[in-house]
Parts: structure tokens; C-alpha cells; sequence
């Protein structure tokens, strides 16, 4: 295992940068994730890590070690495809052991056997070793292409979006999984996803990227308590952040643009009037669509909450974030 | 309120639209396929029944007025021990299996070279494209140029590799290069068509396997051999489907380059069977010989694919 650095980093694909001068660095032993929306240049980074592609400028050091005309072979980088990418004439057990039959390694056949039926067993896979990999549901596929890396001791993992095709039930189980597969063996895992929720529980660190910028980089609690923009504000947090006029509740700094409300940012029972336009009953949370001053705020409220539309909730915020114009936080 | 349908609808005069509500949607499908059955039953099914009727008889069809005699098998036992015939078979499996063998190997070596990514790739797949783009009457005549001893362009560049005299072999008139001579022409106008197939094959793969191969640590001599071979076999072995039910029945390309000589060494069983039956006008005769070619390619034709079946569900 190793740190991961990314020196100054720019890729441009035509008139595109899909990646702008990034630079960040993966601690050793670190479960990073890339939080953005499609295009942001999360895949992008993945991939110049890996070696699959070179950066334009700037440099990738893994262990110390410049990467530069590196191929993935020498890099001993393990990635997880979001197209799966299984071999398709081969068995689920093939597919498994076909990065530990490489002849670099020479790893003896009983190791490998057990190494596939470990992780088949943590994938819950282990009935459909035999199968064809054509002759698997999207989420075995997605499952398989996980373990083919995790049988692997890669200088780090790169993962794209990898239980984005799981159901609910798996996902939090792969999720947990992971998450302790990552911390048990000290793993550098630079994660790919568009959910909040993998973001929040797995990562030690997220890195926010915005059109190939990386505008936010820390724990997943600092970028939700202290964010630096609307942007990175808006990737964590459910229901999302509520972004307001900034006088809408009265004075505001000079230069604010906007207000920046998460649930626990509105203060219920005192300051203004609202109306409860909706209610909706989660379970575990209730969330509350409020309109205040013709604008809609969603918050959340009491499990057992009694309010229904119609009522009048007094709401005042409570150490809000405020935005200057540009969408940069003021501080 | 008219609804469009049912103005639709109202637009068939009332007598037909009386008469087609009577009808199921059985009968209806019925009556749309009967056209399609009747033509496939008059120019395939029947000709090749009567075909096989005619096998059994010594019809002839420039005498319609002679007695036509029922003669059994004796047509089929003629042709099985003809020596004559056997050499057909044999000069129409050496074109076969050298063409195939020929084509494949060149057409999937270019495929997979035209397959990377360099600056116009697009214009040498056109280039290389053209020759079956070409009349096989007219690829055979180029070809009797090309293979003319004293002017031709072939002979002449065997002879500046081998240092031999370019007018001292002839690849028409010889007769152990005359087979050689149909194997080369034909494979230069169809190894584009079998490199097409595999290129559809190669473009097939998605490049992100090859991309998880290479992130797996396997070499590039692996990858061939265990993503891109695999992976392409279905396509290879329709493209060896395909070239050989069309080699099968050869003519008009070697027709016009050796007309089935020196002698009849290059006389492939399509040409032969054309002299039985409208040279010789044999009509039972060959009949007969039809017969059992279209038995013989139907029956390899139907193993072949059986096996290719099977390998596209690996």
C-alpha cells in the first residue's frame, strides 16, 4: 500500500479539461471518495492514476514514485470498472483468478483457490462460481469485478462507482464490507460515486470536483460543516442544503448572495411563519416541505411529528452558511 | 366526436369492411405471408423436388420428344464411381480449404491491424475494400493479365524476389500451378470481405476489457489469446461459413482465369456439373450430381453451423 499523490494534474480531451490542474494528496492507508456530478473529471482522475491514460501536465506519484510513462501492469494499481468489463467467455472462478494467474506472480493454485472462495464468500457470489460471466444479473457482474480486484495486494484500488447497480440491501452490505475489507488491511482506496451516503460512511477523506476542479478536499464531516462553496455544500447532505436569498430572513453580511440552510440550520417554534405545504414520513426522520415568503424549504422535523399541510411553523436560522455572488462561502 | 380511427376506418367502403370483419387475425396473417409462401414453393421447393424427380429418369432436355425411362439409382451409382468426377471434388476441396485457410489468417492479420487507432484507418479499409467490390468476371480476366508470362505484373515480381526468369512458368498453363493460380486470385477479391467480418468482430470487443486486462497484469500475447481470439471466434467462423458455401459453388472467377484447365485440373464441380447439364444436356444425369452436392454442403453446412452455436454460447 502507498500514498497517492496528484501533482498539478490537467487532461484535456479535445476543447474539453476534463481535468484542471489538480492536485491532491491520498494518505497511505487513506478510503478517499470523488464526490461530482457526471463530467466533473472524477473518472478522469481514476484513470490517470491507474496509467490507462497520461496527463496532458503535471505528474502522478504512487509511494513516492513518479508514475510517468508507467503502464497499470507496473503501477500494480487494481481498478473496478463501472461497465464491469468481465471476461466474457470465462467463469465466474476464471474471472477471479485471472489478475493472480498473471506471470509476474507465480501465485501457487491452492492460493489462489482460496483466495477466490474468500472473496466469492464476502460477495455473496460463491454459489455462481461456476457460472459463465455472460450468465449473471448486472449487480453479480458489478460483484465480481470487485472481487477480481480485491483478490488482488495492489499498491491502491480504484473504484468507479462500483455498487451502483447493487439493490438497497446489498449496497449497505457491500458498503459495510468494504469499508472494513479497507480498514482491516490498510488499503489506499480512491472511490468513485455519486452517493452522499457511500461518501459519508466510507471515506476518511472526499474530494469534491466541479467541471475538473477539485474545489473541496477533506473529511466528509468538515465538508459538511465547513464547505467552501454552494457547490461542495450541496454534494452531502439529505435532504440537500437549502439555498435561499440571503435576506430573506432579514439582515444579511454584506457581499451575501445567498444563505445556505441544512435541517439542523433551522431553528422550528420560533422567528417567522411558515407553511407546511407537505409531510412525509420516512420512518426513522419525517421530512417537512415548508413554504416561507413564497419560497420552499425542506427540513426535517420529529419522527412522531403531528404537523400536517396546512399548519404554521415559526422557523429561524440558526448559524447559517452565507454566499457571496460567485458561490464562494463568507466567512 | 370523430376519432381518427374510426374515421380511418370508415374510409373502407362498407362491402369490404363487411367482408374482412368477418375474418380472424389467423386468416388475416394468412393472407399477407401467401404470396411470400407461393414464391419460395415456386422457384425453390418445387424446383428442387423436381429436381430430385429427375435424378432417378435419363431425361434429356434437348430431346423433350424421347421416352423418359425410370433408371432408379443408377445416375447416382455413374457419379459415385466416376474417377473423373472425384477429381472435381478433389480440385473444389484444395480450392476450399486454401482459400478459407488463405483468407482468414490475411483477412483477421489485417483486420486486427487496421483495428488500432491511427490516422486514417477509414481510407486503407476502403482501399483494401475495393476488390470485392469488383465483378469476379472482370477480377478473372485482370488476373489472366497479371499471370501472363511474358508482360504479366505477377510473374514479374516472383521473378524479382526469386531471381528466376519470369517468362519460365506459366500459372495458367501449368498444371501443378493452375490451382494455385484460382487459390490466389480468389482469395485477393474476398480476404476484404473476411476481413469486414472480423472487423466487426474486433470492434465488437469493448475497449474497457482490454483495459481491465491490462490493470490485471497480463501481457499482450495474453490478452490475444485469452479477450480478443475468444471473443472474435464467432465472427472468424462465420466469415469460414460464409466463404465456403460461396466457394463451394465457384464459377464465374475461374471460369474466366483457367476455364477449368490445363486439362480439367481446375475444373470445380459447379463448372463440371454446368457441362452435364447444359453442355452435354445430361439432364437426368445431373440432376443426380446437383443432388448430391446440395446434400453434400447442406449436411457440412448444418454441422458447421451447429458448432458455431455452440461457440457463440460460451
Amino acid at each position: 500500500m502507498a500514498e497517492v499523490v496528484l501533482n498539478n494534474v490537467t487532461r484535456r480531451y479535445g476543447d474539453v479539461t476534463a481535468l484542471d490542474n489538480v492536485s491532491m494528496t491520498i494518505p497511505d492507508g487513506a478510503f478517499v471518495v470523488l464526490l461530482g456530478p457526471t463530467g466533473a473529471g472524477k473518472t478522469t482522475t481514476l484513470r490517470m492514476v491507474s496509467g490507462l491514460e497520461a496527463p496532458d501536465q503535471g505528474e502522478v506519484f504512487i509511494g513516492g514514485q513518479s508514475m510517468n510513462g508507467l503502464t497499470p501492469a507496473q503501477r500494480n494499481v487494481a481498478m473496478v470498472f463501472q461497465q464491469y468489463s468481465l471476461y466474457p467467455h470465462l467463469t465466474v472462478r476464471e474471472n477471479l483468478a485471472f489478475p493472480m494467474k498473471s506471470p509476474l506472480l507465480k501465485t501457487p493454485a491452492d492460493i489462489i483457490e482460496k483466495k477466490v472462495k474468500d472473496v466469492a464468500e464476502i460477495l455473496q457470489i460463491a454459489h455462481k462460481l461456476d457460472n459463465k460471466a455472460t450468465a449473471l444479473s448486472g449487480g453479480e457482474m458489478q460483484r465480481v469485478s470487485i472481487g477480481r480486484a480485491l483478490v488482488r495486494d495492489p499498491s491502491v484500488y480504484l473504484m468507479d462507482e462500483p455498487l451502483s447497480s447493487l439493490d438497497a440491501k446489498l449496497r449497505s452490505d457491500l458498503r459495510i464490507e468494504l469499508k472494513s475489507i479497507q480498514a482491516n488491511s490498510g488499503a489506499t482506496l480512491l472511490y468513485v460515486t455519486h452517493d452522499q451516503i457511500e461518501a459519508m460512511t466510507m471515506a476518511t477523506h472526499v474530494g469534491v470536483l466541479d467541471e475538473g476542479k477539485l474545489v473541496q478536499f477533506g473529511s466528509p464531516r468538515e465538508i459538511y460543516e465547513d464547505p467552501v462553496s454552494v457547490y461542495a455544500a450541496s454534494r452531502l447532505g439529505q435532504p440537500r442544503i437549502n439555498i435561499l436569498p440571503a435576506d430573506l430572513f432579514g439582515h444579511a453580511p454584506t457581499g451575501a448572495k445567498s444563505i445556505g440552510l441544512r435541517p439542523e440550520q433551522i431553528e422550528q417554534g420560533s422567528g417567522a411563519d411558515s407553511i407546511v405545504s407537505r409531510v412525509e414520513h420516512l420512518g426513522d426522520q419525517t421530512r417537512l416541505h415548508l413554504n416561507f415568503r413564497n419560497h420552499d424549504i425542506i427540513t426535517v422535523t420529529d419522527a412522531h411529528t403531528e404537523l400536517k399541510a396546512g399548519d404554521i411553523v415559526a422557523i429561524q436560522p440558526k448559524n447559517p452558511f452565507f454566499f457571496d455572488a460567485s458561490g464562494a462561502r463568507q466567512r | 366526436m370523430a376519432n381518427p380511427v374510426t374515421a380511418a376506418a370508415k374510409a373502407t367502403p362498407e362491402p369490404v369492411a363487411q367482408k374482412i370483419r368477418g375474418l380472424s387475425d389467423r386468416t388475416i396473417a394468412w393472407i399477407f405471408v401467401a404470396p411470400t409462401i407461393f414464391l419460395l414453393l415456386a422457384v425453390n421447393i418445387f424446383p428442387l423436388i423436381w429436381t430430385i424427380r429427375l435424378s432417378f429418369t435419363n431425361y434429356r432436355v434437348n430431346r423433350p420428344n424421347n421416352d423418359v425411362e425410370w433408371v432408379g439409382l443408377r445416375n447416382y451409382e455413374r457419379i459415385l464411381n466416376d474417377p473423373d468426377i472425384w477429381s472435381t471434388m478433389q480440385a473444389t476441396a484444395h480450392f476450399l480449404i486454401w482459400t478459407i485457410v488463405l483468407q482468414v489468417l490475411i483477412g483477421f492479420t489485417l483486420a486486427y491491424l487496421i483495428n488500432k487507432k491511427f490516422k486514417g484507418n477509414d481510407l486503407w479499409t476502403t482501399i483494401i475494400v475495393f476488390p470485392m467490390m469488383l465483378s469476379p468476371a472482370v477480377v478473372g480476366n485482370f488476373w489472366t493479365f497479371l499471370y501472363q508470362p511474358q508482360i504479366g505484373l505477377f510473374n514479374y515480381v516472383v521473378a524479382f524476389f526469386t531471381g528466376a526468369d519470369p517468362s519460365s512458368f506459366s500459372m495458367i498453363g501449368d498444371v501443378n500451378l493452375a490451382p494455385w493460380a484460382i487459390v490466389i486470385a480468389d482469395t485477393w477479391m474476398w480476404t476484404p470481405f473476411v476481413m469486414l467480418i472480423c472487423l466487426a468482430g474486433l470492434r465488437s470487443i469493448p475497449d474497457s476489457i482490454y483495459e481491465a486486462a491490462e490493470c490485471d497484469r497480463a501481457s499482450k500475447w495474453r490478452q490475444f489469446w485469452t479477450i480478443t481470439i475468444p471473443m472474435a471466434l464467432p465472427f472468424l467462423m462465420l466469415a469460414v461459413l460464409f466463404r465456403g458455401i460461396e466457394n463451394f459453388k465457384m464459377f464465374d472467377l475461374v471460369v474466366q482465369l483457367t476455364g477449368g484447365g490445363p486439362g480439367n485440373i481446375t475444373t470445380l464441380t459447379s463448372i463440371d456439373l454446368k457441362r452435364e447439364a447444359f453442355e452435354k444436356w445430361r439432364t437426368g444425369y445431373s440432376s443426380a450430381y446437383a443432388v448430391i452436392l446440395f446434400v453434400t454442403v447442406f449436411g457440412l453446412a448444418a454441422i458447421y453451423v451447429k458448432a458455431l452455436n455452440k461457440v457463440k454460447e460460451r
